[in-house]
């Protein structure tokens, strides 16, 4: 298990040029109106003409306005509404009629809405749940008179305390505080019979007997009720009912529901179950997450699990944790890639910076940057193109992509993550002799060469401290060590003899005070050079300036031999110099020549 | 006396041999042209060459080859398609002007087309049918131009774009004629 942090490593730019997108940009239409999420879109071939259609479940404002929309390429070919809000859209081939067009069913409330040939065909209700006995007591005696709205009200609160779970009339009638809608509320409603319905919260397919593409399919919803629900799709009876310990959110479905299958369940307590045929403990494989689910998909046997954290996370179908990726930014809704023609399978992962990343396993192998931030997404196969990405946004816009013929994702087009070469083994030479021996004279003689080394270190601190103790007693230095004395020097020689000439740069490096009384003077070797000037006096230093003074000097000696000269800077009535400049002569070049 | 005779006769020349090739992704209407061509030909042949994963239809009549293939998406069948740019001395391009979200797709096939070795320095006439004009939804050929960006695309040759309805045959006649002028025109200055 390896965790990359994204977040820490940022995706470095290309910066020489930007390389060529993956993906062609078929259509956009920013103002679509089209508000919807990953599970409420599909695409199908759903007039058996092998032109695949785009079919979304609109949320509308989440209010009102809720349809069902076909759309035949860019073309809007159908609409149908909706009267509660979607949860899920989904295609199945429920008869084997021919031409082979497979029907759509729209979850919504506890319904489930059949449409064929883009007419409403068919309705399922959820079976209704059991009503709790002192709760349906309660609504009689109110429809007796026996009971007036304060106890009604009162009663209910205190079961609802108590944690049980009542029918939507009783917590509609929580919500009233005023005494007259309270009466009218029970004057409206007394007379029907009570009943519990749950809510649909998610939708999938799950093939009956065979395993053909157009083999007929069962329904499976997940609801707010914590069950799993398995739906003949002939004759629309429920085929098997499963309990799970909370809500349902994500269903990722495989197999056959005669043979053998294989539900995956993302739940709103943050954990992810897997039920299969036959398996009654449900707790075995579970996957316990420390985040909230944004979005679950499969690959083969392999799960990969969006976090409210940021994060993206992979298990094998056994429950056993892969790796973790974590993000830059949160993650809206995630889909699988799986593009048969190339085999080329990833994850997209829709970020809440407008932009969607593109994971090849752990690694980022592209960012695909919209204009808005895509909270829905389907890839696969529309009108007559494979490799077809349909993207709705938060503000309604409708983008598609075509993955490009000659796109190729590498691991390396992106930096983020470990580097690939990690991976790959270095060629370690075999050992020698040579090291063997030297390792084993090593591990023998450790604290002799310890100890030789330590005290080679010692003597050479020593030694140093020595010279700087010298230099520091003669003013040997070209900075002044005393404080009242703040001076920098530095000399230069210029000239390629017998005449040089030596420029002493002197510096007050104090802040404020200025120097004064100073005397430049050098100490040589008169049977070898001449000074023009031996002396030069130097007036007052300001803080900060850098003061030039020059002199030529004459080379007397024409055997090549040169030596060191000495600038001192002086004060007046003081032996001992401030600084000490000390310079090699470079060997005067007209002799050499001669 | 067909389509195709009259092409052929449009050579002159007997001894030409001339290759066109007919592309475009699948369901443009590529094999309907080639069914509309012979029409009145009865005695001309269309040979499906059975190739895996690749779909080639050929015809034949005088010093005429008309080669056509769909642009599929399946990679590795690339090769096999690529190989007959090398003999071709014309191109007809088939779009399917209805096909608005995949317009882009023939657009890429076009400039991957345009830069192959075998064609990018050749002066070979590209003939566009923006086909299916009879559609309710299909755009006008000048649409399908800019669309395809044809003027960004195309640099060292000749093209022409006419919008064709390959079950009827409209715009097919004015599109032949014009390769056919273009490729003879070529042909004689080679000589
Ligand atoms: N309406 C209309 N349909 C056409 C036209 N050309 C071809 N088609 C239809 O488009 C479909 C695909 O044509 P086909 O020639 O097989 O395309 P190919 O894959 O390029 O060979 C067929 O159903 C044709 O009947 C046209 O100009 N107008
Ligand atoms: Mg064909």
């Amino acid at each position: 298990m390896s965790t990359v942090d994204l977040a820490k490593q940022p995706v470095q730019e290309n910066k020489s040029e930007p390389k060529p997108s993956k993906w062609l940009d078929a259509y956009h239409d920013p103002v679509a109106s089209l508000y919807t999420f990953t599970q409420c879109i599909t695409l199908s071939d759903i007039q058996a003409d092998g032109d695949w259609k785009l079919i979304i479940a609109d949320l509308g404002s989440g209010s009102t306005n809720m349809k069902l929309k076909v759309y035949k390429g860019t073309d809007l070919i159908s609409e149908n509404t909706i009267i509660d809000l979607p949860t899920g859209v989904v295609t199945f081939y429920m008869d084997t009629h021919e031409p082979r067009t497979p029907a759509i069913a729209v979850a919504s409330g506890p319904f489930i809405y059949i449409y064929k040939n883009l007419r409403p065909y068919f309705k399922f209700t959820l079976p209704p749940l059991e009503v709790n006995s002192m709760e349906e007591d309660l609504w009689n005696q109110v429809k007796e008179g026996r009971i007036n709205v304060y106890v009604l009200r009162e009663m209910l609160e205190g079961m609802r305390t108590d944690g049980t779970t009542l029918t939507v009339r009783s917590l509609r009638y929580l919500q009233l505080t005023d005494a007259g809608d309270m009466i009218q509320f029970c004057e409206v409603y007394k007379n029907s019979p009570l009943k519990r319905q749950t809510v649909i919260t998610s939708l999938n397919t799950l093939k009956k007997s065979m395993s053909e593409d157009d083999a007929i399919s069962c329904l499976v919803l997940g609801t707010e009720d914590k069950s799993i629900y398995v739906l003949d799709p002939e004759a629309f009876t429920v085929l098997a009912t499963m309990n799970l310990p909370s809500v349902p959110v994500f269903l990722s479905v495989t197999g056959m529901f005669d043979v053998e299958y294989r539900i995956v369940v993302a739940c709103r307590n943050g954990c992810i179950y897997t039920l299969k045929r036959g398996v009654e403990d449900i707790s075995k494989n579970c996957i316990e997450l420390s985040s909230q689910i944004v979005g679950m998909e499969r690959l083969n046997k392999t799960i990969y699990v969006a976090c409210m954290d940021q994060t993206l996370k992979c298990f094998t179908s056994k429950g056993k944790k892969m790796w973790t990726v974590k993000l830059p930014k949160s993650i809206t809704t995630i889909e699988v890639v799986d593009y048969k023609p190339r085999g080329f399978k990833a994850i997209l992962v829709a970020l809440s910076s407008a932009e969607v990343h593109v994971y090849k396993e752990k690694y980022l192998v592209d960012i695909i940057k919209t204009d808005d931030i895509v909270t829905a997404m389907r890839f696969g196969r529309f009108g007559r193109e494979d490799g077809t990405l349909v993207m709705c946004t938060s503000s309604g816009g409708l983008l598609i992509k075509i993955l490009k013929r000659s796109a190729s994702f590498e691991e390396k087009d992106m930096s983020g993550g470990p580097p690939a070469s990690q991976n790959v083994k270095l060629n370690v030479p075999k050992k020698t002799k040579l090291f063997v021996d030297q390792a084993l004279r090593e591990r023998e003689n450790g604290v002799t060469m310890h100890r030789t080394f330590q005290r080679d270190l010692y003597l050479l601190r020593l030694n140093t401290a020595r010279q700087y103790a010298k230099a520091l007693s003669n003013s040997m230095n070209p900075i002044s060590t005393d404080p009242s004395e703040p001076l920098k020097l530095s000399a230069q020689i210029q000239g390629i003899g017998p005449t040089f000439k030596l420029t002493v740069n002197l510096q007050n490096t104090s802040l404020s005070q200025a120097s004064t009384k100073l005397h430049i003077t050098f100490d040589y070797d008169d049977k070898l050079y001449n000074f023009r000037r031996t002396y030069i006096p130097v007036p007052m230093l300001v803080p900060g300036l850098n003061y030039a003074f020059e002199t030529y000097i004459e080379c007397l000696n024409d055997k090549g031999v040169s030596d060191t000269v000495k600038v001192y800077v002086l004060r007046e009535n003081k032996s001992v110099p401030i600084i000490t400049g000390v310079i090699s002569m470079p060997v005067s070049e007209t002799l050499v020549v001669v | 006396m067909g389509f195709l005779s009259r092409l052929a006769s449009l050579f002159g020349f007997k001894k030409n041999e001339a290759n066109i090739l007919v592309v475009g992704l699948d369901n443009s209407g590529k094999s309907t042209i080639l069914n509309f061509l012979k029409q009145g030909d009865k005695n001309v042949p269309v040979d499906t060459v059975p190739t895996i994963g690749l779909n080639v239809e050929k015809m034949k009549a005088a010093n005429i080859e008309i080669t056509a293939f769909d642009m599929s998406g399946q990679g590795r069948y690339r090769p096999l398609w690529e190989q007959y740019y090398k003999e071709c001395q014309g191109i007809i391009f088939v779009v399917d002007s209805s096909d608005k979200l995949r317009v882009v797709v023939a657009r890429d096939e076009l400039e991957r087309m345009m830069k192959h070795p075998d064609l990018e320095r050749r002066n070979v006439p590209v003939l566009f049918f923006a086909n299916k004009m009879d559609k309710r939804d299909a755009v006008s050929s000048v649409k399908v131009s800019t669309l395809m960006g044809l003027n960004e695309v195309i640099h060292n040759k000749n093209w022409h774009i006419v919008a064709s309805n390959a079950i009827n045959g409209d715009g097919i006649d004015e599109g032949i004629t014009w390769l056919a002028d273009v490729m003879k025109s070529n042909m004689a200055t080679k000589k």
